[in-house]
């Protein structure tokens, strides 16, 4: 009997710390709802795609300002001139494993750390920068920076290794 | 003296675990379409899974830190029944921290399995890769919420 009124006081407060916890899950949602409205009313919607694709848009605009982007068949075209450097922003371990043929590899954090970064000397020559998907922003974080640094003719392919390597164009890895 | 020190740890301990989810829900609230690309990276939920998660999350974490936080700092003692109200509260706030730490270890185990090389998404102080050092970071918030919460 006592056993028993014990189990009962011990399960109460699990039961109010549940119901607290549930309580604050409402509370969450329904400030989710407020706050994220635009969001909310996407997915309900079943529009998300192309809202995160036009927000995405507009913030690379405002935050990558002035980088001349390319499309996949302007980046094969480009290619096949060779007359571009293609550079790999992707961590080192994605690109040993496979990468754009002929690309070097410089990830934007490896920058500094690099006695001699693999690049042109004459500042003026044609530099394409991709990174990993269309969704990634190291292509543009790295073609700013290479602007930065004097390289005037610097664009960036956005749809990605992914994409290049699912058009069946070619590619490398490291022996 | 030994109890003394385990209170004030474990105030300090709920302070920082607060202001850590506090600053974390914000982070990914103030950039909820970023977010919601990062949970698709994760290729478990769909479109609209990863939006309404990417909505609802962030607040979470910031509802439940700051409850976490408020009470770490509020003084104890009382019997009153706003006291078990506000006990009851920061009690579940623990709980849901804790389920939503446990959960996101076994999201972070099963994208290494998958060999997915995504970043992490965790709204931390900078932005990292899902690998051994995220999985640190959130087996430790899971052993403090958890002692946190076993402690009472």
């Amino acid at each position: 009997m006592q056993a028993e009124s014990q189990g009962r006081t011990s399960a109460r407060p699990f039961r109010q710390e549940v119901a607290a916890g549930l309580v604050l899950l409402i509370i969450s949602v329904l400030f989710g709802l407020v706050f994220q409205w635009p969001l909310v009313a996407a997915a309900l919607r079943g529009e998300v795609g192309p809202l995160l694709t036009a927000k995405r848009a507009e913030r690379r605009a405002a935050q990558f300002e002035g980088i001349p982007t390319l499309d996949l068949a302007e980046t094969y075209r480009l290619w096949q001139e060779r007359q571009a450097l293609f550079v790999d922003a992707r961590p080192a371990s994605e690109y040993d494993e496979l990468h754009v043929a002929g690309a070097v590899n410089l990830p934007p954090d490896a920058w500094d750390r690099l006695a001699s970064p693999p690049l042109p000397a004459d500042k003026g020559h044609p530099i394409l920068v991709y990174c990993s998907q269309e969704s990634c922003d190291d292509a543009l974080k790295l073609a700013r920076r290479l602007r930065e640094a004097g390289y005037t003719r610097v664009m960036a392919y956005l749809g990605g290794f992914r994409e290049w390597d699912e058009a069946g164009y070619p590619v490398d890895i490291v022996r | 003296m030994a109890s003394l020190v385990t209170v004030w740890t474990s105030r300090l301990l709920s302070l920082g675990l607060g202001g850590l989810f506090i600053f974390a829900g914000l982070q990914k609230h103030l950039s909820p379409y970023e977010f919601t690309e990062a949970i698709l990276a994760y290729e478990l939920l769909s479109e609209s899974g990863a939006a309404l998660t990417a909505a609802f999350l962030p607040w979470v974490e910031i509802i439940a830190g700051a409850v976490l936080a408020v009470e770490a700092v509020l003084p104890r003692g009382s019997a009153s029944k706003l006291h078990a109200l506000r006990a009851a509260l920061g009690r579940g706030a623990l709980l849901l921290l804790v389920l939503l730490t446990a959960l996101f270890v076994v999201l972070l185990l099963i994208t290494m399995a998958r060999g997915l090389k995504i970043a992490c998404g965790c709204g931390l102080f900078f932005q990292r890769l899902v690998g051994p050092a995220a999985l640190a970071e959130d087996v430790a918030l899971l052993a403090v919420a958890a002692w946190l919460y076993r402690r009472g």
